[in-house]
């Protein structure tokens, strides 16, 4: 399909950008990166006449981390630039991983990790991470602000608690606890330029006698959202840590995808490499935990 | 025979190799014409039906449209590169009663602009019975299956055979039968330019055709036949093709549609393929289901092999004939088999048809032959480089009455291959997870056949030099990216003893270099035209040689050299002069006439295959994630027998492009289908491998001078891509116990493999 014609707006400041939303209402989109919106309107997919870009806006792609605030990641911080800032490397290691590896060089240098969560595609990567870090967003309209942990923002392939005229305006990731530990592995069968046909994100924190204090497990592209794993959480909540109960974790954490099969997986593949996955995940998790750095 | 070091056999850069990184080179697509209109095609939505009606009044009637054509408008000529056999050419550039596979042209719109003929072929009507669909061979050859083709019954469009020796002595002589069933998936060339063509109505009634294409003269022969024109009417020019690995070698309705539509409404035409179109509805490697049965003595010497291949064609035959053809010779070669039979069956299914890919129906039958030396070797507690030792063919070895091998470096390079891989240590000791596997390949220098039934030689050349000292090398020979021009270039440099750099070249315009080329494929074109391109060099040297003698008043017995821009007596070297001076003295001696030479290459009495034939052995060494089935291929080595390489950087990019290939092949390229339908449209989702996935690599040229190749030449371009799968696939099974014998080996197949997926 040939890039059908619509018009290019690019507002100097979010009241700009929220006003222009609102004019143009009746067929209108949010442009920040692009890689997932301007694949879809050349395929035909999406059909809009304005484009209101967040390009312009100053300040928005800022990252901040404070020590009692935790991280902030404004609309317009490009997954690249997240990938490699040393905050995010130090407290968020799976997020860090997660934007650094996925899609391609290109891709990330324009992709932000808004887009890629109002994009709400299952096998989102920046997704899994996020949701082990218990993070949420900040979304903001004409009328005002609210804030919406990101466990509730996920409806469904492609669908979030997002309103039409609503602009997620940042992320906010709370201040991970000490003797914690995260990460994030995905995988797929070839090691770059792929959509993770599975992806597991972890974290774990010990109290001070070792036992574990929080456990958060999130799954990518095993379910029609993104999702955490109750089950799993809650066997190791309250528990001394040992390869027995982490084996049964693991396991748990399967009953939580909801696989299908599609072009990049088998549901059966998906499920099994849920349990090695997680396995590994909680694994690592507990050794940076226990080796005490958060 | 190799007089000029510093240009055969030397590591040469290309000239256009700076302007094709930098993206200053013109494709197709880069070229505009004034008055130029955008075609788009109407494809069929369903796999298989009957077409009852079309309406195109409304695509018409719609602003900015041009001109709308659907089968009844056009000539209705079938054509196909079988041209020695009518019967096979079984395709028509727009549908006509019948749609074959989801895809299949049904119509096409010129209009002012691409947006416009997309939405004009949205707005035309047609009313389809569907049929039944056949998607697998199993299905289209079984009881009562539908028919695909009227004139083929039973969906077999093709048999072929080949037998020699004593099968049944054979096998009853053999102290261990295998017998096993292989399957080999389609995969696509994915060459990075998306066909594009380009069509101008000439004076006279005569069009001209930019086109991506591998075939010019082929283009221009069937172009002008289903136009109903004469074949010079019809001017064909190759410009720069980005890739094509047997993609772009038949005529395709677009290049119909283009010229049929610019002489219709006097305007050029262009049509451009979008990557989505080419991976839904483009050419692909046949899928194969290969039974191969294959005897041996207890010491490991082959008796006899029974070779059995249904290849799913697709709907239409394309180059399948031919894939059916050598699948056949690829089976019986490597190795020496007292007895052989062959029996390929070419299937019609309701698929987008399989076509040429490099090569050419050898990665399958090898995938197959290399697995079972590999499982053959293991069975008889033999190592797999040791049995092949056994059994290699080696020079001066006869196919009967098929081919005689001419030069043969096999053994060498097995024996080479295990010793810079460390193999031996490798092989034996055994760590979970890490493998080492051999596979090994033959290959084709051309074809000696003539199924296009060409009524000229197979390559030509012209050659005119300047008093100036430069030459101007005319050929149709078909660079598509492979480097054939440079080659060319350095195999007249060397003979004529000039530099590269004074040599320009003029190539692939049917209407201005000499007749005829078959194209680029099969790995014809060094040795062809670098033989076409010698000959016409030698005969510019007869009208050189006798200025020197007459010049320097030289003894009947002195032999004449030319090197270094310089034409001279060998014995003295001070008697002689500039390329430049001789040509101008010859010239003048000739009172004007111009200094040409016309060169021709055709093999004869070369047996019914090709005339040489290349050899290799490749070990890969892997590393296997037990619980993932992850595979990652740590390294490739390759000792191969290409004879003397012209330009050893062309063959070396020649190597590493055949493991990217041959790494797509056996790990993770395929087509994911449902109902004849290509689920997996772009290149996230059809994977091919990228710069990390491959592995680093050490390769080695086993020294052979090929008699009948230029400057001793064969071919560097295909046979390299067979090998990789089967060592890849040998070195899992040695990583983990999984033997693959339905490529690709992809991570759940490992699992289940060793039991760790159900
Ligand atoms: C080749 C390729 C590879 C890819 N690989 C991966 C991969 O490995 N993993 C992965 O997860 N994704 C992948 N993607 C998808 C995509 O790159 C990511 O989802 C990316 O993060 C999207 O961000 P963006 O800024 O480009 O979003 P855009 O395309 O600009 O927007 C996406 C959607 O979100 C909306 N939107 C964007 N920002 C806001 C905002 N602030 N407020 C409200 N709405 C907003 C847009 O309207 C649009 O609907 C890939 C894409 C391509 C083309």
């Amino acid at each position: 399909m040939a890039m059908p014609h619509f018009t290019l707006h690019q507002p100097s400041s979010l009241e700009e950008a929220l006003d222009l939303m609102s004019r143009h209402r009746a067929s209108m989109k949010v442009l920040a990166g692009g890689t997932d919106l301007v694949p879809k309107m050349r395929a035909g997919a999406i059909q809009v006449e304005h484009l209101i870009s967040l390009n312009r806006l100053p300040g928005m792609n800022r990252i901040s981390y404070l020590d009692d605030d935790g991280l902030v990641i404004g609309c317009g911080a490009r997954l690249s630039e997240v990938g490699a800032n040393a905050e995010v490397r130090r407290y968020y290691p799976a997020l860090a991983h997660a934007c650094s590896v996925m899609a391609t060089t290109q891709i990330r240098n324009m992709g932000t990790v808004a887009g890629n969560l109002v994009n709400a595609a299952p096998s989102a990567d920046t997704a899994a991470p996020l949701l082990a870090y218990k993070a949420s967003v900040v979304l903001v309209e004409r009328g005002g602000r609210r804030q919406v942990p990101l466990e509730k923002f996920f409806e469904g392939p492609g669908k979030c608690a997002i309103e039409h005229l609503e602009l997620l305006e940042a992320i906010r990731v709370p201040v991970p606890l000490d003797r914690s530990g995260s990460c994030y592995e995905r995988l797929s069968a070839r090691s770059q330029v792929d959509i993770a046909g599975v992806g597991v994100a972890g974290f774990l924190a010990l109290d001070m006698e070792g036992k574990i204090l929080a456990a958060r497990l999130a799954l990518a592209a095993v379910a029609p959202t993104p999702v955490r794993c109750a089950e799993c959480e809650a066997l190791l909540t309250g528990h001394e840590p040992s390869p027995d109960l982490i084996a049964r974790a693991a396991a748990a954490a399967v009953r939580s995808a909801r696989p299908i099969d599609d072009v990049r997986a088998t549901a059966g593949y998906r499920r099994a490499m849920v349990h090695v996955l997680a396995k590994r995940v909680l694994e690592t998790c507990l050794s940076q935990a226990q080796g005490g750095a958060r | 025979m190799n007089n000029n070091p510093a240009i055969i056999g030397a590591s040469l850069p290309r000239l256009d190799a700076r302007d094709k990184v930098t993206g200053r080179s013109i494709y197709v697509d880069d070229m505009m014409l004034p008055g130029m209109l955008y075609g788009a095609l109407l494809r069929s939505p369903l796999p298989h039906a009957r077409i009852k009606r079309i309406d195109v009044s409304k695509a018409r009637a719609l602003k900015g449209v041009k001109d709308v054509i659907v089968g009844a408008d056009t000539p209705q000529i079938r054509y196909g590169n079988w041209r020695l056999v009518p019967q096979s050419q079984d395709e028509l550039p727009l549908a006509v009663d019948k749609v074959r596979f989801l895809g299949d042209e049904v119509a096409a719109v010129a209009a002012l602009d691409k947006e416009t003929a997309e939405r004009a072929c949205q707005l035309i009507e047609v009313e389809y019975e569907e049929l039944p669909g056949l998607f697998t061979v199993e299905d289209a050859t079984a009881e009562g299956a539908a028919i695909i083709h009227d004139d083929s019954p039973g969906n077999v469009s093709l048999n072929r055979k080949i037998t020699y020796g004593d099968l049944e002595a054979g096998f009853k002589r053999a102290d261990y039968v295998r017998d096993d069933v292989f399957t080999v998936h389609a995969v696509s060339h994915a060459y990075m330019e998306p066909c594009s063509s380009i069509a101008a109505p000439d004076e006279g009634g005569r069009v001209t055709l930019w086109t991506s294409t591998q075939v010019p003269y082929i283009v221009q022969c069937l172009l002008a036949a289903t136009l109903g024109l004469p074949e010079n009417h019809v001017r064909v020019i190759k410009p720069n093709v980005g890739g094509g690995f047997g993609g772009k070698m038949e005529l395709r309705p677009w290049e119909f549609c283009a010229a049929f539509m610019a002489l219709r409404t006097g305007r050029p035409v262009k049509f451009t393929l979008n990557r989505e179109q080419e991976l839904a509805f483009g050419r692909r490697r046949h899928a194969m289901t290969i039974h191969s049965k294959v005897g041996f003595t207890k010491d490991g010497k082959i008796t006899a092999k029974d070779f059995n291949v249904l290849l799913d064609g697709g709907a239409y035959n394309s180059m399948g004939p031919t894939a059916t053809f050598l699948c056949g010779n690829f089976g019986a070669m490597l190795y020496r088999y007292p007895a052989y039979r062959y029996l390929g069956r070419h299937v019609y299914t309701n698929k987008p048809p399989a076509g040429a890919m490099r090569g050419f129906g050898a990665p399958q039958a090898l995938f197959a032959a290399e697995s079972q030396m590999n499982m053959a070797a293991a069975e008889l507690g033999i190592d797999p480089i040791e049995l092949r030792i056994i059994n290699a063919m080696e020079t001066g070895d006869e196919i009967p009455e098929v081919a005689t091998i001419s030069s043969c470096g096999f053994k060498e390079s097995l024996v080479k291959v295990r010793e810079m891989s460390g193999w031996d240590a490798k092989r034996k000791e055994k760590s979970p997870g890490r493998g080492i596997g051999v596979g090994c390949y033959s290959f084709i220098s051309g074809g000696v056949f003539n199924w296009f039934n060409t009524k000229y030689n197979f390559a030509t050349a012209e050659v005119r030099v300047f008093e100036d000292g430069t030459a101007h090398l005319l050929t149709m020979a078909t660079d598509i990216g492979q480097g054939s021009d440079h080659t060319l270039r350095q195999i007249l440099a060397a003979e004529l003893g000039i530099g590269i750099e004074k040599i320009r070249l003029t190539a692939a315009d049917t209407a201005v270099t000499p007749k005829a080329d078959l194209g680029t494929w099969g790995s014809r074109v060094t040795l062809m035209s670098g033989n076409a391109v010698i000959d016409a060099a030698r005969k510019i040297k007869e009208m050189l040689i006798p200025v020197i003698f007459s010049q320097f008043d030289l003894n009947q017995i002195h032999d004449v050299a030319f090197e270094g821009d310089r034409v001279f007596a060998k014995a003295r070297p001070d008697k002689g002069l500039t390329f430049g001076e001789c040509v101008y003295k010859a010239l003048r001696g000739r009172r004007g006439e111009p200094l040409t030479a016309f060169g021709a290459y055709t093999p004869r009495n070369r047996g019914l295959v090709s005339p040489a034939f290349s050899f290799g052995a490749q070990v890969a060494e892997v590393e296997v994630d037990q619980e993932t089935g992850l595979i990652k291929v740590q390294k490739m080595y390759t000792a191969h027998d290409c004879g003397v390489p012209i330009n050893k950087m062309g063959v070396e990019g020649q190597l590493e492009g055949s493991i990217h290939m041959g790494l797509g092949y056996a790990l993770m390229e395929d087509f994911v289908m449902k109902d004849g339908r290509t689920l997996n449209t772009n290149f996230l989702d059809y994977k091919i491998p990228t710069a990390q996935d491959m592995p680093p690599g050490e390769s080695v040229e086993i020294d052979t001078y090929e008699p009948e190749g230029p400057f001793g030449a064969k071919e560097a371009g295909e046979g390299l891509v067979s090998p990789t799968a089967p060592a890849i696939a040998e070195a899992v099974h040695h990583a983990t116990g999984y033997r693959c014998m339905d490529l690709p080996i992809t991570p759940p197949k490992v699992l289940k493999g060793i039991g760790k997926l159900k």
